[in-house]
Order: C-alpha cells, then sequence, then structure tokens
C-alpha cells in the first residue's frame, strides 16, 4: 500500500503545481497585454464610427489588431512605428490626436518609402511607447524634439536648398558667421584646435549642445572653447545645425537627392565658375556669350545639358570652353538657368568685388571670426595668455606688421602662446597654421582685408 | 486505495491495449511493480530500485545536483526556441533580440528564463560543489567522479561564457574583449588561443560564429554526455555519499582478479563497487514514489523560481555593440570578474597562476586527501584542515567576486555601489 511518509509532500505538490500554472498564465497575459493593441482597438473603433455604408463598417470590423511594419533595407531599418501610429497615410485624420494623426508631410515622403525613424530617430523596432519613442537606457537615438526637426533634412538635402526647412539654414549660416571652422573641421575643412563635429548630432542631446555653447567648460571640463554669446534664436538655429550633422550617409535613393538639380547647387556653380564673365544676367556681366534671363525659353533641359558637356555638339563654332562638368553639375546648371526668368536672381559677382572685401570672405570662409571675432575685433577669452587673457584683436595688424610677414605669420601659426603667469595652465587657445588649408590667392585677399581694417585717419607707426 | 476520478481514469487508461502498449509497467501497486516501473522505464532505469534513506534528506543533499540538472533542461528546451529566431551574424543577432521583445510571442519571456537560468546554473554547480566537498562526498570510491564534476563546472563557465556573447550588445561584446584578453594571459598557448577563440584578434563576426557553434551544439553535446556519466557514476559507485556503516564493505574486485577459467554471464562481470555496496534493508526505501516525487517537487520548485525570475526581471541588453566605443570599465561576465580583479594586480599571477592551480588543485584532490574519515556528514570534525583551506579560498574567490562585480569603476579604480559615479561625460 502507498507509504504514508509522503503524504507531508501533497501540500507543497498543489502549491507548487499551483504556483506553476499561475506564472505560465501570468507570463501569457504579459506578453499578451501589448500597449498597441489598445491603439489599434481605438483605432478600429474610430474606423467603424465613421463608415458610412455598412460594406464599410463590415471592413472596419474585420480588421484584427497586428503588427505593422515598414522594411527599408536600403536604411537598414524596419520601422513598426505604424502599428500604432496608423492613420500617417489618411488625410482625413487629419487633426486627431496622436497616435493617430495623419502626418502632414506624408504627400511628399511616404512612410512606406522613407519609414519614420529616419527623420524622427527612436526606436523602430520597439511596439511600446517608452522603447519606440527612445527615451530609455540604453538606446542611443531618443527621438528628435519636433522644434528640432528640420535638422533630419540635412540627411538628403542641402542645407541651404530647402525652402520647407529655413531653421535649418538660418542653422549653417550662424555657424558660418561664428567662425566654428576656425578650430573645428566639419566635412575635411576647418581647423584643428577643437574636436571635429561630423558627428556630433548623433552623439549629443539638443539640451548637451546648447549648455556647451554658452558654457563649455560645464560639459566638457577643461574645454579651451570660448563661451559663445549667442541670441536666443540663434542659439536654437546652431542647435538645430549641429543635430543635422549625424555622419550618416544616405543610401542610393536617398542620397541622389542631395544632386538632383537644384537652383542653390546650380546658382553657386554658376557664380564659382564665373559664368557671368561672359554672360550676363538682368543685365549684369560680360557681353562675349548671349544673356541668359530667358534662356529656358529658347533651349530645352536636354539641350542645355548636352552644351554643358560637349558645347560644339549642339552648338558648332562656339566660343564657350568645355569645362568639364560632371553629369550632377551639368543637371544644377540646367534646373538654375531653366528657372532663371522664373525668380528674381541677385548674383554676387565675384569680378565686381575689391580684393579687400573678397579678403572679408575668406575671413569668414574659415572661421577667423571664431577667435577673433567678426571685424577683427578682438575679445575672445584665451586665460592665462600674455595678451590681457584675450585672443588679440586684428584691427591693427598693419602697424605691426608687412604684409609679407602678416602673410607667413597666417601660414606658419603659432602654436606656442606666451603665458602671463608659467605656474597655471598654458593659454588654450592658438594661432593653427593655415598652410595648405586656406589657398595662396586667398591669403593675399586676406591680408589685404586686415590691413583694410585699421580704422581711417590714425597715425601708422608705433 | 485513492479512487478519485482522475485515478480512475488513469486505471482504466493503463489497462487498455494502448494504454499497455506505452506503460510497461502500470502504476505500480506492490514492491515488485515498484522496482520494475524503475528498472522498466527508460527516463527512469539511471536511477536505482531502492535508495537509502539517507539519500533522500534533503538537508544533506539539499538538491544542488538535481537543480542543476534542472536548471540544465530548461536551458536546453528555452535555448532550441531561441535558436528558431536567433541568426549569429552581426548585422542581425542584435536586431533578433530586439525583436524577441517586441514582436515574439513569449520571446522576451524565454529569452529571460534562458539568462536567469544560465546565470543560476553557474551559482549552483558551485553550490553542488561546495555540498561534494563539505561532506567529503568525492573520496574513494567517487574520486573520478568528483574529476567528472569538475569537468562539468567548467564546461557550465564556458556555456555561460559562449552565450555571453550571442546577443552582440555593448556588455557581450565587451565581456568577451575583456574574458578572452584574460585567457591570452597564458604563457605560451595564450594568444594562440585567444586567437583560436575568436577567430582573430579581436570580436567580430568570426568570432560571433564561433561562440554559437560551441554554445548550441559542441558544448551542450559534450556537457550532455558528462552529465550522464556523472548520474551513471553516482548510481555505480553506491549512491549519495553517506557515513560508513559496520556492515559496509567497499571493495573494488579488478576483472583481472576473477577466475578465467570459467565463463560469466552479464551479472557476475558488473562487480566493484555497486549499489549492493552498503545494502542495508532496513535503510532502504522504494525509488518509486520516495525519490521520484521528491525529485518532481524539487523540479516544480525549479521551474518556479525561474519563472518568477523571468517574469519580473528582464535580461539585460545594452546598446548595439561599438568596438570603438568601450564602456569604462569593460567587464567579464559576473563569474570571471573575481579572476578580473586579480588581473588587475597582476597579470600573470592572477590571470595564470592563480586559477590554474586552483583547477589542478581540484582535479588532483580526491588523489591527495584519500583517509577514508568524516565522509557522509556536513563539516565534519576529521575534516578541518580540508574544510577550512577550501572555506578560505572560496570567501576569497567570493569577496574577489564581489569587490570586481560591484565596487570597481571606471578604470578600475575603487567606488561604493551606493555612491554615484562621477557624471558621466558625454562626449569627445
Amino acid at each position: 500500500m502507498a507509504d504514508q511518509s509522503l503524504r507531508k509532500f501533497y501540500g507543497w505538490f498543489t502549491v507548487l503545481g499551483l504556483l506553476v500554472g499561475c506564472l505560465v498564465v501570468l507570463g501569457y497575459y504579459k506578453d499578451e497585454d501589448r500597449e498597441w493593441k489598445v491603439y489599434q482597438r481605438k483605432f478600429i473603433q474610430e474606423e467603424a464610427r465613421r463608415a458610412t455604408t455598412p460594406q464599410q463598417r463590415a471592413a472596419a470590423q474585420s480588421m484584427t489588431p497586428q503588427i505593422r511594419q515598414i522594411l527599408l533595407p536600403d536604411l537598414n531599418r524596419v520601422d513598426r512605428c505604424t502599428t500604432c501610429h496608423l492613420a500617417v497615410d489618411d488625410p482625413s485624420y487629419g487633426g486627431y490626436p496622436q497616435p493617430l494623426a495623419y502626418h502632414p508631410l506624408h504627400e511628399r515622403h511616404p512612410a512606406e518609402r522613407f519609414g519614420c525613424t529616419v527623420c524622427h530617430r527612436g526606436q523602430g523596432r520597439a511596439t511600446d511607447t517608452a522603447d519606440a519613442h527612445g527615451n530609455v537606457p540604453h538606446w542611443d537615438e531618443p527621438m528628435l524634439p519636433l522644434r528640432y526637426i528640420q535638422a533630419s533634412c540635412a540627411k538628403c538635402h542641402e542645407a541651404a536648398d530647402n525652402p520647407a526647412a529655413p531653421e535649418l539654414s538660418r542653422g549653417q549660416q550662424v555657424f558660418q558667421e561664428s567662425g566654428c571652422l576656425g578650430c573645428h573641421k566639419l566635412a575635411g575643412s576647418g581647423g584643428v584646435i577643437g574636436p571635429a563635429l561630423d558627428k556630433t548630432g548623433a552623439r549629443h542631446s539638443p539640451e548637451w549642445l546648447k549648455q556647451h555653447f554658452l558654457a563649455p567648460g560645464s560639459v566638457t571640463p577643461g574645454s579651451a572653447m570660448p563661451p559663445q554669446r549667442f541670441s536666443d534664436p540663434d542659439l536654437e538655429a546652431i542647435t538645430l545645425f549641429m543635430l543635422s550633422q549625424t555622419g550618416e550617409t544616405a543610401p542610393g535613393y536617398y542620397a541622389s537627392m542631395k544632386v538632383i538639380p537644384s537652383a542653390g547647387v546650380g546658382q553657386r556653380l554658376f557664380e564659382q565658375k564665373g559664368c557671368i564673365g561672359c554672360h550676363s544676367i538682368a543685365g549684369k556681366g560680360g557681353t562675349v556669350g548671349p544673356a541668359l534671363d530667358d534662356v529656358g525659353l529658347r533651349r530645352s533641359p536636354e539641350w542645355m545639358i548636352q552644351h554643358f558637356r560637349e558645347p560644339k555638339t549642339v552648338s558648332p563654332g562656339t566660343v564657350m570652353p568645355q569645362f568639364g562638368f560632371t553629369e550632377d553639375e551639368a543637371r544644377a546648371l540646367t534646373d538654375f538657368l531653366v528657372h532663371l526668368r522664373e525668380q528674381k536672381v541677385t548674383m554676387s559677382l565675384p569680378t565686381a568685388m575689391t580684393p579687400a572685401e573678397r579678403g572679408h570672405e575668406v575671413y569668414r570662409k574659415y572661421g577667423c571670426a571664431g577667435c577673433h571675432a567678426p571685424d577683427g575685433k578682438g575679445g575672445v577669452a584665451n586665460p592665462n595668455s600674455k595678451t590681457a587673457e584675450l585672443v588679440p584683436d586684428l584691427i591693427h595688424v598693419a602697424d605691426g606688421y608687412t604684409k609679407d610677414e602678416l602673410k607667413d605669420r597666417i601660414l606658419k601659426g603659432q602654436h606656442e602662446i606666451n603665458a602671463l603667469d608659467p605656474k597655471r595652465p598654458p593659454p588654450p587657445l592658438y594661432m593653427p597654421g593655415w598652410a595648405g588649408t586656406i589657398k595662396d590667392a586667398e591669403v593675399d585677399d586676406l591680408v589685404e582685408y586686415l590691413f583694410s581694417l585699421k580704422p581711417k585717419g590714425e597715425e601708422s607707426g608705433f | 486505495m485513492n479512487s478519485s476520478l482522475p485515478n480512475r481514469i488513469w486505471k482504466w487508461f493503463e489497462h487498455t491495449r494502448v494504454g499497455r502498449s506505452i506503460f510497461r509497467v502500470g502504476l505500480p501497486q506492490s514492491n515488485l511493480e515498484r522496482a520494475q516501473a524503475m528498472v522498466s522505464s527508460f527516463l527512469l532505469h539511471i536511477q536505482p530500485a531502492k535508495v537509502n534513506r539517507h539519500s533522500l534528506r534533503a538537508s544533506y543533499s539539499l538538491g544542488l545536483g538535481l537543480i542543476s540538472l534542472y536548471l540544465f533542461l530548461i536551458l536546453i528546451v528555452t535555448g532550441v526556441l531561441l535558436m528558431f529566431y536567433y541568426v549569429p551574424s552581426t548585422d542581425h543577432a542584435y536586431n533578433n533580440m530586439k525583436d524577441l521583445q517586441f514582436v515574439v510571442s513569449a520571446g522576451l519571456l524565454m529569452r529571460n528564463m534562458h539568462r536567469w537560468a544560465a546565470h543560476l546554473m553557474v551559482i549552483f554547480v558551485l553550490l553542488h560543489m561546495c555540498r561534494v566537498f563539505y561532506t567529503g562526498g568525492y573520496k574513494r570510491p567517487r574520486e573520478f567522479n568528483w574529476v567528472l564534476g569538475i569537468g562539468l563546472f567548467l564546461l557550465t563557465l564556458g556555456l555561460s561564457f559562449t552565450g555571453y556573447l550571442l546577443p552582440w550588445d555593448q556588455l557581450a561584446f565587451w565581456a568577451i574583449t575583456v574574458g578572452t584578453n584574460i585567457a591570452a594571459y597564458l604563457p605560451y598557448i595564450g594568444p594562440r588561443l585567444k586567437y583560436l577563440m575568436l577567430g582573430g584578434n579581436v570580436v567580430g563576426q568570426e568570432a560571433l560564429i564561433r561562440f554559437y557553434a560551441l554554445h548550441v551544439i559542441v558544448l551542450p553535446a559534450v556537457a550532455g554526455f558528462l552529465i550522464a556519466v556523472h548520474l551513471w557514476r553516482v548510481r555505480k559507485d553506491g549512491g549519495l555519499s553517506r557515513p560508513d556503516e559496520p556492515g559496509d564493505v567497499i571493495q573494488q574486485v579488478e576483472v583481472s582478479q576473477l577466475p578465467t577459467s570459467k565463463t560469466y554471464g552479464l551479472m557476475e562481470l558488473a562487480r566493484g563497487t555497486t549499489p549492493q555496496v552498503g545494502k542495508n534493508p532496513e535503510d532502504e526505501v522504494f525509488a518509486w514514489p520516495h525519490l521520484v516525487f521528491r525529485e518532481l517537487l524539487l523540479f516544480l520548485f525549479v521551474v518556479v523560481v525561474v519563472l518568477l525570475l523571468a517574469i519580473f526581471r528582464n535580461a539585460p541588453l545594452e546598446e548595439l555593440a561599438n568596438p570603438i566605443h568601450p564602456p569604462n570599465p569593460a567587464k567579464a561576465p559576473w563569474y570571471f570578474l573575481g579572476l578580473q580583479e586579480l588581473v588587475s594586480y597582476s597579470a600573470f599571477w592572477g590571470g595564470v597562476v592563480v586559477p590554474g592551480v586552483l583547477v589542478i588543485a581540484l582535479v588532483l584532490l580526491p588523489y591527495l586527501d584519500r583517509k577514508r574519515r568524516g565522509v557522509g556528514r556536513w563539516f565534519a570534525r576529521e575534516r578541518v584542515v580540508a574544510n577550512t583551506i577550501f572555506t578560505v579560498c572560496l570567501v576569497i574567490a567570493v569577496v574577489l567576486t564581489i569587490i570586481g562585480t560591484l565596487f570597481r569603476g571606471p578604470n578600475w579604480s575603487w567606488q561604493e555601489p551606493w555612491k554615484k559615479p562621477p557624471a558621466a561625460t558625454e562626449g569627445h
């Protein structure tokens, strides 16, 4: 007969058995209980409510909650955002509260082609709000706050060319005018005193960036960067611009957006290549070639592209040189010319500028203002430097240097800055050598500009 | 006899044609059937028909070996389920983890169970070893089974270590980088061993596929085989260790000692230290139901613990592995952190000599400590020297592991866990 000594375990057996059962049920329930199902049910209800015909109602009611995802192998992304944001492609949901709102840019950036995270960031694979929006530990890419969303346009579009992203081009402008490139490299050009900025936007939060502009030492101890005095709109704009610098390169189709002809690229090429030397626009420019104001009416785009490739093949006997434009450049120039008569274009004519004016451009382009302040006024702090702990101003360089000496100084730089007090840390900022970066002709212009800074009427010499 | 409805249904079923074709012996009613139930069932026959009461005492064995076995079984089941989704590629592995969490039904639960059962198994195999030591269970005739046990402990570490890389997150990548660097401290063979493990000089796709193959095929197969031998030896060496009794005769009869002029039946050859040794009918009970029932109960307990952990605590998953952004400090898996702590003092002594000597000492232990006294009792007075040495080593290992796990911050500097580390600077 069964041994009675085991009876004492029966209670345990029952409890443990029930516990296993309960835990399995609990595990199953926890697994089934997903946030997105709530939103899908709401969506189905809403669809049924809005249905006007019995067929529509039946269609709505036959929907079952399921994961929805957009596979984007080119972008190496799987975006499941539409599992909750179910109506991004349905304009009739415009104005609905999230997550059921229509996406206003859907026409031009359809979700099935672009997904969501390529612009908004966040975690595309996730299916609950916290993880998907990415403000969780161990996820590097939280969602970009909407007020900085224009930063993402730069992934595929040129910053300056996109009329839909004014904040981005404003940010780029602030970046250029503030002389950031004097110390930092971006896309291969710029100084070496500070770190390169190519991936800044992927590494740092907007809050960090803002704090860093206003008080660099508070987030990067020992930073040599002088605190910046941006107005609030400028601070927002340059923060947005820095967020746009993620170092990501969009592949294939998406990258092609950058070189697809846009008026901005074409205009810049037009200016740089000196077309205005022979052709005129709005009465300005040379007379060797025809005026181009209404060339878009006279010639087809195909003709123009071929003309840029090999002028003689479409215009025998022409004196226009073969410039060797790339295919993209030819398209960009064509686009510029085709749309020329619709726009009022203000050309900056390189030939019409004085050397000092060109020098001013050089001063801006290479970020001299980052340390020497706009217009060479100086005043940027350089702790413990002998020059009153400031980066010296440039207004009086004409008194201390000949033009050749000044040129030499710019090209060679000065790496050791004399310290005020040898016991304190050496001054963080120094003058980099610009040889190999600033072109020879540019240095000449720059020297002319710096000499022109001397206030009129002041006596020369010490 | 119990005549509840389920019982009656079962009774009816086992007497049908189908029932009889499946179960060679039904639910046993007599002692004979109880013995038959054990020896005629594939799943049960590795256990004896009768067991010593001493072996059933939970306060003696604590069930630690069985718990380790159950964890291994849970790991096999959950591991196979995870294999249906996992792709051992640096492009996919991390995304697989995310998919398990976000879209695969019960995917996260399986991963959590696997992770926690793996950690528990390391702990319980170690505890099992401690139990065997403190009760003198490694002594004759169980010397070789102790050696097998050391092998199984190292295999458990190997299984856990190879599995650690598979999620391909920062935690995995840098733990394996640190772990294989510790292995590289071995003289002469170290760098080659590291190269062999990683299939290169750094952790990458080659390392991932190697660790995967080791983790899902090689090591489980070897471990499964050794576990079988380990259990077989438990039985052949006379069951669990227990105090010697006056009637016990420990005698190993060499086959060559038998007269060769006679033809032997198989039963006559199966000699040596067998369950026959120490047989004392009053001390024995039938394995069915006394042993089987307890085993089942313990299994339920292990499942409950693993399920509780898996439901309420998620397995860690950090950022995607990034070879150019090491965390500071980069730490090996926790069970190697005592080793890493030692290595931080001296790579050669901490990484080579100490662990090497420890493993060799553990393997040789039963052949060095040969006195058959104090077997079968916890902390026997006769074994005070051995127990003291072992305890000191164990405490040092545990303390070093705790220091390495909890008290080491950036650059392996001292860092009390209750104090916040200095605010991590994002940065250049």
